[in-house]
């Protein structure tokens, strides 16, 4: 087989699959917590196999690999709600959540409260406080969220605030080891080590984390995809051509004379 | 190619979002109205290559990986149940709900459903009913002739009596209060009945143990923001675009393909 087309088709294929990274961040526009994938190439050289002692030897070849792809941890817009039990964490760090599958980690801050009266995620996993789940009890009213994630409530007509628990915020010194889950989540590696209440991290009530897939670059980016792809197909259309004229040309038999 | 599939869901997820604003928008001059959201969270991964795999055998350790998504789904659209503003109507038997708590309205069926819309009526027979002629709970009767009738902020209607001259205490409404007020489900009519996520209701009386006061001659209107509904509509409508573009890329992309063959 011609090399040029299985280059270009490697680089067809790469492509693909960052065209499918890219409708997943443009999907998940508008999904809260939610941060955007990138892809990452990388050259593949192929293993020579062949005679390099002659004079003008084989070149290498390098394809293209899709050998990654990596998550921007950067925030995402804050947006106001207003709801009490919307919190979005301002700086690094991660919502403990218990899942039936283990621990998880979002950044997803639309919580709700369930019917036992435990602070839930959408999903309703249980967010995990200091002390296990975050309890509320009956007759709770005008929850309050501090920056520093106490979260108290008014009961009944006691004007004074009652503690309710204390949301754990967790930080990872390599959050790209982070790897997505579904639903919002994250699962930390084994070795990922979270660190309770990492520097720099506020909690704001009232407000939620948007996506923080930026449109236009996506959009650019997917622009710069279709286009690549156009070029490699028409990179492969001309091999074809010439591939063909060849043999449409040697094929014939010289005339004798 | 899977990001056709992807940006379906995404515009499922936009038209459904467009549909929830809609009824926010539509539900604006609702009394009692609390407004929804639509809530999204991202689907599964294929994990093409895991991350912290073993990248050879010296140890070396893939520090990422290809996480492939499929897109997007909703996960709920809850209500935001915070106090609507108040507006004075004047009307001697509309009732507002300063604070938490829900009227108990008892349907034809002898179940009970909840309301925050306090626009009550009276029927033939005197009892304070509902627009659709519910009765409030725990029922209380107007006499005929009756005159001065005020309802305190802890929801006692009290009336003057023809022949009296002081007035005289006919009931109190009742006021339930739930732990997930968004657990709720509703049922139109401005009405909500307890489900297994709003936790069991808890029958009280007004400006007691959490629940709130009554206000007469009020009504509580609907908490919808026009503005934050009008900006999330031009949102979602961009995204809506959005994901079709990525469609028309990919089938772009494939149409390509499909012309290298001749």
């Amino acid at each position: 087989m011609e090399n040029a087309l299985l280059i270009g088709l490697s680089r067809q294929m790469a492509l693909a699959h960052e065209l499918d990274i890219v409708a997943n961040n443009v999907a998940n526009i508008d999904t809260t917590g939610y941060k955007a994938d990138n892809a990452a190439f990388s050259e593949f050289l192929m293993p020579r196999a062949s005679d390099q002692d002659f004079t003008g030897r084989d070149r290498r070849i390098s394809f293209v690999q899709d050998h990654a792809s990596w998550l921007n941890m950067s925030e995402g817009a804050i947006q106001h709600t207003g709801n009490p039990l919307d919190v979005a964490i301002n700086g690094p760090g991660y919502i403990q959540v218990q899942t039936p599958r283990g621990q998880r980690y979002t950044r997803n801050g639309a919580l709700q409260i369930n019917s036992t009266g435990q602070l839930v995620t959408n999903e309703g996993y249980q967010v995990i406080g200091d002390g296990g789940p975050i309890q509320f009890q009956t007759g709770d009213h005008d929850i309050s969220i501090s920056p520093n994630g106490v979260i108290t409530a008014l009961s009944g007509t006691d004007p004074t605030d009652a503690p309710r628990g204390h949301l754990q915020i967790v930080g990872f010194d390599q959050p790209q080891l982070l790897q997505k889950d579904g639903d919002s989540l994250f699962v930390a590696p084994a070795n990922a080590n979270p660190t309770p209440s990492p520097l720099g991290t506020r909690i704001e009530q009232g407000a939620i984390e948007k996506s923080n897939v930026n449109a236009v670059a996506q959009m650019a980016r997917m622009i710069q995809i279709t286009r690549s792809y156009n070029d490699i197909a028409a990179i492969l259309q001309q091999q074809g051509d010439e591939r063909r004229s060849a043999l449409q040309q040697l094929s014939q038999l010289p005339s004798s004379s | 190619m899977r990001a056709l599939d992807t940006a379906a869901t995404g515009m499922a997820a936009q038209d459904l979002k467009v549909q929830v604003i809609a009824g926010n928008i539509a539900n604006m001059g609702t009394t009692g109205f609390k407004s929804q959201r639509a809530e999204f969270q991202d689907l599964i991964y294929e994990h093409v290559q895991r991350i912290g795999a073993q990248a050879s055998d010296q140890g070396n350790i893939l520090p990422v990986g290809i996480e492939l998504g499929s897109g997007v789904k909703t996960v709920g659209t809850p209500r935001l149940m915070t106090q609507g503003t108040l507006s004075q109507t004047g009307n001697t038997l509309d009732v507002a709900i300063q604070g938490s708590g829900w009227f108990k309205i008892q349907m034809p069926d002898g179940t009970f459903n909840y309301t925050r819309d306090g626009s009550f009526k009276m029927d033939a027979q005197g009892r304070i009913v509902t627009s659709e002629g519910n009765v409030v709970q725990p029922g209380i009767t107007i006499p005929q002739n009756a005159t001065g009738l005020t309802i305190n902020n802890q929801g006692q209607v009290s009336v003057t009596l023809p022949g009296s001259s002081t007035s005289s205490i006919l009931g109190q409404f009742t006021l339930t209060t739930f732990i997930n007020d968004a657990g709720l489900q509703a049922n139109g009519d401005n009405l909500f009945s307890a489900t297994p996520a709003s936790g069991q209701p808890q029958d009280g009386q007004p400006a007691t143990n959490g629940a709130g006061s009554l206000l007469q001659g009020s009504l509580e209107q609907s908490n919808v923001e026009a503005v934050t509904e009008i900006s999330n509509l031009i949102a979602a409508q961009r995204a809506y675009e959005m994901n079709s573009k990525v469609i028309t890329a990919a089938d772009e992309m494939l149409q390509t393909t499909s012309q290298l063959l001749r």
